[in-house]
Parts: C-alpha cells; structure tokens; sequence
C-alpha cells in the first residue's frame, strides 16, 4: 500500500513537471492546445465525479460550463477594469446558482431519466441564450479583454501564452487535489456505495437524494470553473458550449480515459482532441470516421478507457 | 506460404488473433500517436524547396463538417475557383497563391483553434472564408492579435462591421441594413403598406428585422407583428398558425433548411396566398428552389447575387463565372446546381485580397498595415473578378456597399424585377476602429 502511494506521487509530480515544462518547449499552437487539453480534462474530470464516482450520466454539464463562461463574461463586460478574481467569482457563482437549480429537480430521478433531465435542462439554457440577444449576445456571444494576473497587494501583470498555462495548469491541479479529497472522503464513499447499490445504501440510512444533489452541484462547480478558464484562455463566451453535445464530449473524454479514476478523463480528452486534430490535417472533411472507428474499437477492445487498469492504484 | 495472409509470419504481429494484450493495445496506439505527433510537428522546409517564387499562403476557414457543411462546401468553391484562376493568370505580384484549407466543424471553439494555427503554424499571409457569423465573430480577436487580414465570405452578422468591426476584418459583400435601405421602397410602394414579419430567432434574424421595421416604417409604411421561430424548427406551423389579421404582406427571414421549411408550410397554412410573400432573397436560394417546387411561386426578394443572365447580368464576365461555377459545383452535388450568393461573395472575397496585395505591393505579413490602407476605400468595377457589378469598400467600416437585385421566382426559376444601384444602399457607418 505504501509503495502504491509513494509510486503514485511519483507519478504525479513527474506529469506536474512535464506539464509545467510543455510551454517552455513546445511550438506556440502546441502551447495553448495544450492548455485547452487541460481545460476541457478540468470539464471531464468534474463530470467523472458523476458518472464514474457516482454512477450518474450528465449531459447538463454544458450547462454548467457554459454559464461559467457567461458569468466571467458578464463581470469582465460590466465591471471595470478587468479584474481576473472578480471574474472567477461570478463564473462559479452563475455555475452554482444553476448547478444547484438542475441539481434539486433532476436527481429526484434514476438512470436514464437523470440523463435526459439533464440534457433538457442545457437546452432549456441553450434557447434562453440563444435567443437572448440583448443580454447574452444570441448566436455571436459575448467577447471581451483578457483580464490580467494580479495578487491583491502584490501587483499584476497581463498574461502570456506560458503564464496563462501555469495558471491554468495550478487551478486544475488545485481542483484535482480537491476532488481526489471529495472521492476519498466518507462523502465520496456512499457516493460510491450509492453506484453500486443505491438501495442497499438507502437502506442503510443515507439520505441518498441529498448526497446526489450534492454531488451534483460540485460536479457543476467544477464544470463551471473549467468554463471560467476556457472564457478567460479565449476572450469569448458563446452559446454552443452550452450546447448538449459538449455534455457528450464530455462522456466521450471519460469512456476513453477511464471512469472513476479522475486522471482518466483527462487523458481521455488528451486523446481525442489530439486525435481529431491530427486526423482533421490528413482526412479534413472525413477525419471523424477513423475517430469514431477508433472510439468504437476502445469500447469493445479497451472497455476500461486507457487508464482504467490503474484505477486501484490512482484511488490509493 | 500459408492459406491466410493472417498467418504470414510477417502478418502476426499486426493481425488480431484474439491475444490483443493491454501493453500491445497501448504499445500501438502510443506509437501511431507518436508517429501522427511528429508529423503535425515537424515543419515542411519541402515546400520551400518546390517552385521558383514563394507563393502567399492564404489560410480559409470554412465548415467542411457539423450543421453548415453543405454551405461551406459550397462557399469553398467560390474561393477556390478564384485561386485557381489566379494562379493561372500569372498569380500576384509574380507569385502564386497557396490555398490551405481549415474546416471548422461548424463550431466556434474549433474555429479559433483552427485560426491559430492557420496564423502560427502555417504562417498563412491573408485569411479569406467563414460562414457561421459566430465563428466569425468568435475568431476575430485572433486575427486582431496576430495582426493579419482577414476578408470575410458569407458572414453577416451586422455587428462583424459596426460595433464589433476590426481594422483587420473586410466584409466585401452587402449587409442587413443596406439590404433593406435598398428592398423596402418596393416593399412599401409596390407590394403593401401593412407587413408580418417572420424571422429566425437568434442575433442574425433578429438584427435583419430591426433593420427592416425602421426602413418600413420611415416609409410610412407599418409592421403590425412579428414572429420569431427558433432557430432549427423542424415544423413552424404552431408559430405560422397564429398568422393572421389585416396586413397585406407577410416577410420572411430565413436561410438554409429553415427557409425550406418556412415556405413549405407558409404555403400549406395558404399564408402565401392571402398575402403577398417577401422576404430575405436567402429564402429563395437557387439550391432550395427544386426542393420547393410550386410553393415559392411568386416570392419577391432581394439578393446580393441571382443565377440570371438576363441583362444587366448578360455580361461576358458573369457569363464565364456562372458557367465555371455551375461545372465546379456539379463536381460536388451531380444534381448541378446553379451558383449562389456564396459562391459569389467568396469568389470576389479572393480577387479583393488579390487586388490589395497588388496594389500595396504586399511581401507578407509584415506589410500587413500596407494591404489594410490599399483594400480601405478600394473602389472596384464589374469585371471577371467581380462578376457581380461595381463596389466600394468603405475606409470607416470595411463594409462593402453593392448592387441589389430585386427579383421573384416566376415558373421555378428567378426573374430580375429591379436593380438597386450601390449608391442607393448607403447607410451611414456605426464602427470605431481600436488603434491597430
């Protein structure tokens, strides 16, 4: 067990120090792909929580994500100057108020029906913003300035292309920490109880509904703190990211990786953007059937994701 | 040798036998990422090798898959076809163009990353293309930072060239509110006085409406409702059912299937039959007229580009590109159908970029600042790089002021009622360009 643990922050500080080193060495477009590679693995390690951890199917995520992006964008519009804290507050602010709105009426159901609650639920948000032009901007969204690093007492500066990724690189590593704490917590373990036996687990005296919205609102926190990021990384926010399908990407990134292992999801997403990317400059109007063939031959070869044999050791 | 090439020796390591273990799975998929990998990274120094003069990279963005494909496809033709013709008459300033194609899926996300690397990685010189209003609005900050052209394609959100213009974006083709500077004389003098509208519900819709309520209504003319329907409805009759009352026209804004689905079932309810039916010439495109068959009979438009060659389009150059388009669309739909507004307007998009370079003597993007001086203010006459008739490109917006044609669909096919002189559209600029 003590040799699991020691391998398994080995591990960990060896991809930190990769991670932080990526900018420093990679091309300019390397350099910030690699950045929204840890942006959208921020989004699909908080919809693990859900699906792997809790056994709970979202596609309300982009809900969550997207009206992260519109709360930076509303206080990065509204508030001047710019200010980077200000900015994340009201992006997890907005996620919460909605997270916390899906969350009371949607875990009142089971399986299949949380997961087209859901779905109904980012569309419901999806129409409103779409057709909001005087708020949200409709169809165009919203573009603004980047806001500077700053510390309070300390001073600021504006970002570059290596500073945005360390920061970005900080708070997703800082929100894994804290998820791996959920996970690993009493709470996380009738989570868990709750995937594998939501009956026995009710039987045995949790209040399982409780949990579930709980559950739920840090899953959308999470989300929406990945949608702050790719706000302040892009200068934009827009309604398509409110729409379902970023909801499904974001199972994709979590089926490919490995479901309950928090890292998993990331390396999901890693995978297949790096995947359409690639395949996108070789094949540019085919590249999703070879994705999908590919995606498909994981499921029936690989039904783990890429890292699900280390799930053991990745919840030591 | 054995039976089954699967047996080969050499065959067993690569044929699945039923013993994929995870290390030989992850083994090979490392490897293949690894060999895309390098190949993504290592730059192309053969390409400088090819050729005598160094061709000018112009990146285009369009959405080659996700809802928009059919329009970018069709979009890309325009731009291609005027690439092509370039280099065969002797390319710019001695040097051929380069086309380097990004599809952006139809997203905005995927767009601006595709932006990126078409401006980092491949170094484009000038960027032509988009087509979803979004992505365009979406992208240009990118092309702000990286301080490069961009000519847009289709794009026509308003706010591209007044309150979110940018001194690297042109948009060489006509907007909302000159359209309806230009279409609502007729509207209210010839068709009626009282009018419905109906419009897609999203920023697009929404600015086209506002545009023409306030020309109707200087006019003295009315708009006695409106009715949004949302973007994608695959049945509007729930929306179109509630259509009713004394006016005397019923206008429509819409593009694409939306507008299929509009005129097929405003025809069904008998909407086009109890009022005159106008609208958006993008209603009436000719690659929605055989689906719409009788139903769009007697429609009255406006449109930047008609497939007519009646004059005054009977000239040699629109002859030439519409006989050109028609053979390069048929390459990508059998069913050949006629050149439309994005064809045209990317066609032309190209020969602006080509006349600015020209003109600027443009070496790459470090004259950038040169190009954006000569294309501001250009002033361009019909021709074989714009079959589509005169043009300016006002400095203060960079939007394009152009000739309208007022037209209806008569037996299926458009005929040219009316055209609306570039002069006749001008409306006065509402952009104020941050210091470049």
């Amino acid at each position: 067990m003590r040799t699991q643990r020691t391998g398994y922050w080995v591990g960990f500080v060896v991809v930190l120090g990769l991670l932080t080193v990526a900018p420093l060495v990679l091309p300019e477009f390397w350099r910030r792909f690699v950045t929204e590679i840890l942006i959208w693995g921020l989004l699909a390690m908080s919809s693990d929580l859900l699906i792997g951890y809790t056994g709970m199917v979202s596609f309300g995520h982009s809900a969550f994500f997207g009206l992260g992006m519109y709360g930076t964008a509303a206080a990065l519009l509204a508030l001047g100057p710019p200010n980077l804290w200000l900015a994340l507050s009201s992006g997890l602010v907005s996620a919460a108020v909605v997270a916390a709105f899906v969350a009371y009426f949607a875990t009142r159901l089971r399986d299949i029906y949380f997961a087209i609650t859901t779905l109904v639920f980012s569309q419901i948000f999806y129409v409103i913003i779409f057709t909001w032009t005087d708020m949200t901007g409709g169809e165009n969204g919203l573009t603004f300035s980047q806001p500077p690093f700053s510390i309070p007492g300390l001073g600021s500066g504006r970002f570059t292309p290596v500073t945005l990724h360390w920061f970005v690189l900080g708070v997703v590593t800082l929100s894994y920490l804290g998820l791996r704490r959920i996970t690993q917590s009493p709470f996380g373990m009738v989570l868990q109880s709750i995937r594998e036996n939501e009956a026995r687990t009710r039987a045995i005296g949790y209040h399982v509904e409780r949990y579930k919205i709980v559950a739920v609102m840090l899953s959308g926190l999470f989300a929406g703190l990945a949608g702050v990021l790719y706000a302040i990384q892009n200068k934009f926010a827009a309604p398509d990211f409110v729409l379902f399908l970023v909801s499904g990407e974001a199972v994709i990134f979590n089926v490919m990786g490995g479901m309950g292992t928090l890292v998993g999801p990331v390396a999901g997403a890693a995978f297949f953007l790096l995947l359409r990317e690639a395949f996108s400059r070789f094949f540019p109007e085919y590249y999703l059937i070879p994705v999908g063939v590919i995606f498909t031959l994981m499921v029936v070869f690989l039904p783990q994701g890429l890292l699900g044999f280390l799930r053991r050791r990745l919840n030591a | 040798m054995t039976e089954r090439w699967q047996e080969e020796p050499w065959a067993q390591d690569l044929w699945w036998s039923g013993k994929t273990t995870r290390r030989r799975f992850l083994g090979l998929s490392a490897a293949t990422a690894a060999a895309l990998g390098a190949t993504m990274l290592v730059p192309a120094p053969w390409r400088k090798a090819f050729g005598q003069a160094k061709p000018y990279k112009v990146g285009i963005m369009q959405p080659l898959t996700g809802v928009a494909a059919a329009g970018g496809k069709t979009a890309l033709v325009g731009s291609m076809m005027a690439i092509d013709r370039v280099n065969k008459t002797g390319g710019v300033n001695g040097r051929p163009l380069e086309a380097i194609v990004a599809d952006y899926e139809s997203k905005p996300d995927v767009g601006r990353r595709k932006v990126e690397k078409l401006l980092v990685e491949d170094q484009v010189d000038v960027a032509e293309g988009g087509y979803l209003s979004n992505v365009c609005v979406a992208c240009m900050p990118v092309f702000d930072e990286h301080r490069t052209v961009f000519m847009v394609g289709v794009c026509l959100d308003t706010t591209i060239t007044t309150t979110k213009c940018s001194r690297y974006v042109f948009r060489p083709f006509d907007y909302a509110p000159a359209q309806a500077v230009a279409f609502a004389p007729y509207l209210v003098s010839k068709l009626g006085k009282k009018w419905h509208i109906a419009y897609l519900d999203y920023a697009w819709g929404q600015s086209t409406r506002d545009a023409y309520a306030a020309e109707i209504k200087k006019l003295g003319g009315e708009v006695v409702g409106t009715t949004g329907i949302p973007l994608g409805t695959a049945d509007m009759t729930s929306f179109l059912s509630k259509i009713s009352g004394s006016f005397d026209g019923f206008f429509g804004i819409f593009f694409g299937a939306n507008a299929v689905v509009l005129a097929t079932q405003a025809y069904d309810l008998g909407l086009t039959k109890k009022y005159r039916f106008a609208g958006d010439g993008a209603v009436a495109e000719s690659t929605h007229l055989p689906a719409l068959g009788q139903k769009v009979e007697g429609f009255t438009g406006i449109n930047r580009y008609i497939p007519v060659l009646d004059p005054p389009l009977n000239t040699p150059y629109h002859k030439r590109f519409y006989e050109e388009a028609r053979a390069r669309l048929k390459q990508i739909d059998p069913s050949g159908p006629d050149p439309d507004r994005y064809v045209q307007s990317n066609f032309e998009a190209i020969n602006f970029l080509k006349l600015g370079m020209q003109k600027s003597g443009f070496r790459g993007r470090e004259d950038t600042m040169k190009l954006i001086e000569a294309l501001e203010g250009m002033e361009v006459k019909e021709s074989d790089d714009f079959p589509q008739g005169d043009k300016t490109l006002r400095k203060e917006d960079h939007q394009a002021f152009i000739r309208e044609f007022i037209f209806d669909i008569k037996n299926n096919k458009h005929r040219l009622l009316e055209v609306i002189s570039k002069e006749k559209t001008f409306v006065p600029p509402a952009c104020s360009f941050q210091k470049a």
